[in-house]
């Protein structure tokens, strides 16, 4: 498959006054076409200022993106995203790259009526007449399952309920056919009846679209229903990057065992003890030399405190950042790691 | 469970709050956030509650401990009727019931240290004297229990994170040995390996100290993994109520069902094979609940009778109860095969 997005040691950092946050240090990874990759994080992992990075979304200041590449194929060829102009990244924004954030009630602005809000993406980077671009808005709606299109059109956003109004998100998202949809957290804000129809809906665009998704969620029971691999961040950093059954079956980072195993399962019988990860996320206003985690893991040796973990490649397109391997119980013998970085 | 276990009792319990509107301010309506609910719990028993947002399930958790006033009902604490006292004597009792709550940054004060925080409620209720070192020892005591260092009672909130505070929150409710928590959202706030961590402490001090807890969240496999039984409510009022495996293994009613089948499961494969009933629209509003069975306007089973008439809770097997006018049998209320496909397909 061809890659829509490649991105290469992303380095973000945002200077305030309690002195410097290394909110991503350096973080890699290939979105193909058409694929769905969760990034999976806790808060401060650095999993939504990674995305909102490459698009020019960081408040700077305080926020700068100091370093790194992220390529982006298009339809006018392939650019980095982090060399764009201004001007070029709004073209980029809404047109070829949608998105769909947590809170659709200040994602929406509240005094334009929906259609009016699709529309005016559709004007803006389509080149369409209001004619043609309220026609196609009303096309969009049907298409994200909003009942009556035509006279919702004419609605504003308070007379939608939440999952109405992630709906109509989506379809403003969707509305230029782009190659990537990147949702942030999109059902986070939910009801779980509510949540399940939009993962329903995301699933039924992705394969109509094709257009590949960048999913964000701290919640591992939503990526192992909708994507197809998945980057787990840790204190800014990857920490495992893995197709969504290996990750699952044969988790190779601690912070990803100790994660799947404090969730409860709602498929076993007899309750057993949730197994905590101890101690708190990093402070990320310190600038770390050994791996993030270090503190947290079980398995920590002498290394783990003297430098920061590569990826290393460990399986098919499995890598992870850890010098312990989990399946011998022992450190990794080939700790350069070898192989191509096909992240 | 037998007479003597029963701790909190709760009986049609009702709390309405006005919606005021016209120039005199006259009440023009009523949100009905909790609408006659009733059960019960026991000695150190753990009651999980259930429900989308808006279902009146943190209202339910406060009118018990009558920090909203019901508008009706009774709710009965030990031998003592809660809706009837108040002043001094409910007072006597508060020490006996203690409250967690969601967010903790905002339930704990900025400004005092956590030992002031933790010990307050022992000096509030003249248990311990201000300063005294019989305080001191029970702060640091407390602070220990929740597995926290206890020289740690000169710092203040804002130097521990939300997984620590929720801890000190917790050995606040612990501080004059209640037998009756309510906790209202406790971990929807915090990361999911801290989640583990407090839902492990709060399993550990049941064992420790028998006190009873009502679990008030909407995460459903979190409610399943910590209860021992678990009520599901929608709307202000009450859909199934059952042992937490029962719940899980034969809900019999529609609306229990299809939330059974919205939770995504942290396993791949299950995942993709899974067939998942999906509800239609959004939970309506309480201010305006529908007629007969609030469920009906969403219910992919109604009849007519579910328009007119509001199903009574009745108790289909030992301690399970239902609120469906469909669930008569095994497989009146149970949401057919085809349904669940065509709500895939549609």
């Amino acid at each position: 498959m061809p890659t829509v997005l490649k991105v290469r040691d992303l380095v973000t950092k945002f200077y305030t006054l309690d002195g410097v946050v290394n909110a991503v240090n350096g973080v890699s990874f290939d979105l193909e076409e058409g694929e769905t990759l969760a990034i999976v994080g806790e808060s401060g992992s650095g999993k939504s200022v990674t995305m909102m990075s490459l698009l020019g979304l960081i408040p700077t200041p305080p926020g700068v993106v100091e370093s790194g590449t992220a390529f982006f194929s298009g339809p006018e060829g392939r650019h980095d995203l982090l060399q764009m102009s201004a001007e070029e990244l709004r073209n980029v924004r809404g047109g070829q790259i949608g998105f769909v954030f947590q809170d659709p009630i200040s994602t929406l602005n509240p005094i334009l009526t929906i259609g009016e809000q699709i529309a005016e993406t559709l004007t803006r980077h389509q080149n369409m007449t209001r004619e043609q671009a309220r026609n196609r808005a009303t096309e969009l709606l049907a298409q994200v399952g909003i009942p009556d299109p035509k006279l919702r059109y004419k609605n504003y956003p308070f007379q939608f309920s939440g999952g109405m109004r992630q709906r109509v998100v989506i379809a403003i998202a969707i509305a230029c056919t782009p190659q990537i949809v990147i949702a942030d957290e999109p059902t986070t804000a939910l009801d779980v009846t509510v949540q399940a129809q939009i993962v329903d809906l995301f699933r039924k665009l992705r394969e109509l679209l094709g257009v590949a998704v960048v999913w964000i969620t701290h919640d591992l029971g939503v990526v192992a229903g909708v994507a197809e691999r998945v980057l787990v961040m840790y204190g800014g950093r990857p920490a495992e990057i893995a197709l969504v059954d290996d990750l699952y079956e044969r988790p190779q980072h601690p912070y990803t065992v100790g994660l799947l195993g404090a969730l409860p399962r709602l498929d076993l019988k007899e309750s057993e003890r949730l197994v905590s990860i101890r101690g708190a996320p990093p402070d990320l206003l310190i600038p770390l030399k050994h791996c993030p985690f270090a503190w947290r893991c079980d398995y920590a040796f002498d290394r783990c405190w003297e430098e920061i973990p590569p990826l290393l490649t460990v399986g098919m397109r499995h890598r992870v950042a850890c010098f312990y391997d989990m399946a011998t119980h022992a450190p990794r013998r080939s700790a350069n790691g070898g192989g191509p970085r096909d992240v | 469970m037998s007479e003597n276990d029963v701790l909190v009792r709760v009986l049609n319990l009702k709390k309405h709050f006005p919606i005021v509107g016209g120039l005199l301010g006259r009440q023009v309506g009523a949100v009905k956030a909790v609408d006659g609910i009733s059960f019960e719990i026991g000695r150190g028993e753990t009651l999980g509650m259930v429900g989308e947002s808006g279902c009146g399930k943190s209202t339910a958790g406060r009118a018990i401990l009558q920090l909203h006033k019901p508008t009706s009902g009774q709710v009965f604490f030990q031998d003592h009727e809660l809706t009837q006292i108040g002043g001094e004597e409910l007072r006597q009792l508060r020490p006996q019931m203690q409250m967690i709550f969601q967010d903790p940054y905002a339930t704990l004060n900025p400004r005092h240290s956590v030992g002031k925080i933790v010990g307050e409620p022992l000096v509030i209720h003249r248990v311990m004297k201000k300063g005294s070192q019989e305080l001191k020892d029970r702060v640091a005591e407390l602070l220990e229990l929740v597995g926290m260092d206890p020289t740690y009672v000169r710092r203040f909130p804002h130097e521990f994170s939300g997984g620590q505070r929720q801890r000190i929150g917790i050995a606040r409710a612990l501080s004059l040995n209640p037998s009756f928590i309510v906790c209202d959202e406790p971990i929807s706030a915090l990361d999911v390996s801290i989640q583990a961590q407090v839902v492990n402490l709060m399993q550990d001090l049941q064992s420790q100290l028998n006190v009873a807890y009502l679990f008030i969240a909407h995460d459903l496999s979190m409610v399943k993994h910590i209860s021992h039984r678990i009520v599901v409510m929608y709307l202000g009022k009450i859909m199934e109520l059952a042992e937490r495996n029962e719940l899980f293994d034969n809900p019999l009613h529609p609306y229990t069902q299809s939330l059974n089948s919205a939770v995504p499961v942290p396993l791949p494969k299950m995942e993709r094979r899974r067939r998942r009933f999906i509800l239609k629209g959004d939970p309506p509003s309480p201010a305006n609940p529908p007629s007969g069975c609030v469920f009906h306007t969403r219910c992919p089973l109604s009849e007519k009778k579910c328009h007119t008439t509001e199903p009574e809770s009745r108790e289909m097997h030992p301690g399970h109860f239902v609120s469906c006018h469909l669930a008569d049998d095994a497989e009146g209320s149970k949401i057919p095969e085809q349904t669940i496909l065509a709500s895939v397909m549609g």
